[in-house]
């Protein structure tokens, strides 16, 4: 058992990391309420409190909010479209060098962001040269390097669920007379469903939050949201930012929520992040 | 049987074996052009731009930067990240699962917002600068922007949020019955955290700090903005050398020092989990 001491310390110490952790975005969510006229200096706690800001976000910001979230919604369902089949295999099959093919899967997240993304320039510079097609700057080009950070996460999540997978539900859909195809719709993938709807929801954030790969890929009048906001706080700041932030950090509980509704909070915490990278 | 779900996997593994190798290619054949300036390139294979990267102080300095904050923010993180682990995985209300999921919202939320967050409350009239000069602690206003404590503290919110959730899954494997066990036969719970706690977690400390640290070496958006192009880590130094310097090859080359750094660590890391696992084995 614990002691009081023991308590106490343990106490103080996890209040302090929460508060470290979590800190930054109630001010930025408190400090989004300021009133009165544009300081350079934003207070938090916000002297008279107002929504004005909110109504003041240019449309540059939803624009930018809106390639994001077009950006993660069609990468992380390409994702999947890789991963669910990717996973399937590997785990159901069996060969020699199954580590190395793994690790080919993995590797996107063993490479640094910022690496990926001068690699990819560079590969649209040579596609280019060699063929006059200009990928940076465009959704196809954003989009392959978003698939491209965000498939390892729906891969691991699928083949963690994989690997608890019951087999004789699968037998039993064979003997029941059902075919491959039908065993796979109608058994295989609705078992592995929280998986990937999990695996999906981290894919979905990680290329929404994304900054040091899309910088790479970004055009003027082509810019996605978290890239906007480096941008923006590198050079002018207005607290409109705060604002649009403040609307972001509601959109991610609320996507945390549904998919928990979805598939439960525990399946959740098993396949997430930690199992993924 | 066996050979139909090869088949699934084929296809996604020529698509993504494409994506790894096409990329990682083209960035590192080009780091081995000497570098001309405003993208030109030279046409001959050369060592040109790694004798320079290993040769300049600049560099090796930058270098030298990053490894360091590397390492004091994933020691830091860690040291954060333990209670709130072990807390809740030992916690047995439904709160604990409440509290996790306050974890993974903070991860979801970009650090471009985070940064935000801190340059507010780091400002030079917010609370921990008001706080501090009216105790006297400090003279003048503390910036964090543009200083490695800066950088260190930007670093730990890009990576505590998953270091909880890894220490979780390390403390979760330890069963609460052994401290039981060890108070049975009367360890204080200093000892037992002594004996059975942190041995037991220790295989898992190594090697969540080593993916941590890797994590930092590589983080670009909170270093950028937090070092204010006065702190430069290597990550930075890639994206500032495409962008305002234009020299590709240059960037290539320090990209792929550091991708190789961060993959040696990673092996490096790999031995680690074996030789801890074996150590323990020979324990139990």
């Amino acid at each position: 058992m614990q002691t009081w001491t023991e308590k106490v310390i343990l106490f103080v110490w996890c209040g302090f990391s929460y508060v470290f952790l979590l800190s930054p975005m109630v001010v930025v969510m408190g400090a989004s309420l300021h009133g009165g006229e544009f300081s350079a200096a934003i207070k938090f706690p916000p002297d008279e409190p107002s929504f004005q800001w909110y109504s003041k976000i240019p449309t540059e910001q939803f624009e930018a909010l809106a390639l994001s979230l077009l950006v993660a919604a069609v990468a992380t369902f390409i994702a999947a479209l890789i991963a669910i089949p990717a996973a399937l295999g590997l785990v159901r099959s069996n060969f020699k060098l199954k580590f190395a093919i793994t690790s080919v899967f993995r590797a996107p997240l063993q490479i640094p962001a910022i690496v990926s993304g001068i690699a990819f320039l560079q590969l649209y510079y040579l596609i280019f040269d060699t063929s006059g097609l200009m990928l940076a700057g465009t959704i196809p080009g954003m989009l392959l390097g978003h698939v491209f950070i965000a498939t390892p996460f729906l891969f691991g999540t699928i083949v963690a669920v994989l690997q608890r997978f019951d087999h004789r539900l699968e037998e039993a859909s064979y003997s029941l007379g059902a075919g491959r195809w039908r065993t796979l719709y109608r058994v295989t993938l609705p078992t592995i469903m929280p998986g990937i709807y999990s695996g999906g929801l981290y894919a979905f954030m990680v290329s929404f939050a994304d900054v040091p790969m899309s910088i790479f890929l970004t055009a003027p009048g082509f810019v996605t949201y978290p890239v906007e906001l480096f941008y923006a706080m590198e050079n002018d700041f207005d607290p409109s930012i705060l604002a649009s932030s403040s609307i972001v950090i509601v959109f991610c509980l609320a996507m945390l929520l549904v998919v928990q509704k979805v598939v439960g909070l525990e399946t959740l915490l098993r396949s997430g992040g930690g199992s993924a990278r | 049987m066996e050979n139909r779900w090869i088949a699934y996997l084929i296809p996604p593994f020529i698509v993504t074996l494409l994506l790894v190798a096409g990329s990682q290619f083209v960035f590192i054949q080009n780091s081995f052009y000497q570098d001309l300036g405003l993208g030109r390139t030279g046409t001959d294979l050369t060592l040109v731009n790694y004798l320079k990267f290993f040769t300049d102080s600049f560099y090796l300095k930058t270098f030298w930067i990053t490894i360091k904050v590397s390492a004091i923010a994933a020691l830091l993180t860690l040291f954060l990240g333990f209670p709130i682990a072990y807390v809740v995985a030992r916690m047995k209300s439904k709160l604990a699962m409440f509290l996790l999921a306050g974890i993974v919202v903070s991860t979801f939320v970009t650090i471009v917002i985070k940064v935000f967050g801190l340059i507010i409350i780091f400002s030079a009239d917010g609370v921990i600068n008001k706080t501090l000069l009216n105790l006297g602690l400090i003279e003048r206003a503390y910036s964090i922007i543009g200083t490695q404590e800066g950088v260190v503290i930007g670093l730990m919110h890009f990576t505590i949020g998953f270091s909880v959730l890894l220490l979780y899954s390390v403390v979760v494997t330890v069963p609460p019955s052994l401290e039981y066990a060890a108070q049975i036969h009367g360890a204080s719970r200093l000892r037992v955290y002594q004996r059975v706690i942190i041995p037991l977690c220790a295989p898992g400390f190594v090697v969540g700090g080593l993916m941590i640290f890797n994590m930092c070496m590589g983080a670009f958006t909170s270093a950028a903005l937090l070092g204010g192009g006065r702190v430069l880590t290597l990550p930075v130094l890639v994206q500032r050398t495409v962008m305002m310097e234009v020299k590709y090859s240059t960037a290539a080359s320090i990209a792929f020092v550091l991708l190789v750094s961060v993959i040696l660590i990673n092996l490096f890391s790999l031995i680690a989990i074996r030789r801890l696992r074996s150590a323990r084995l020979v324990v139990a």
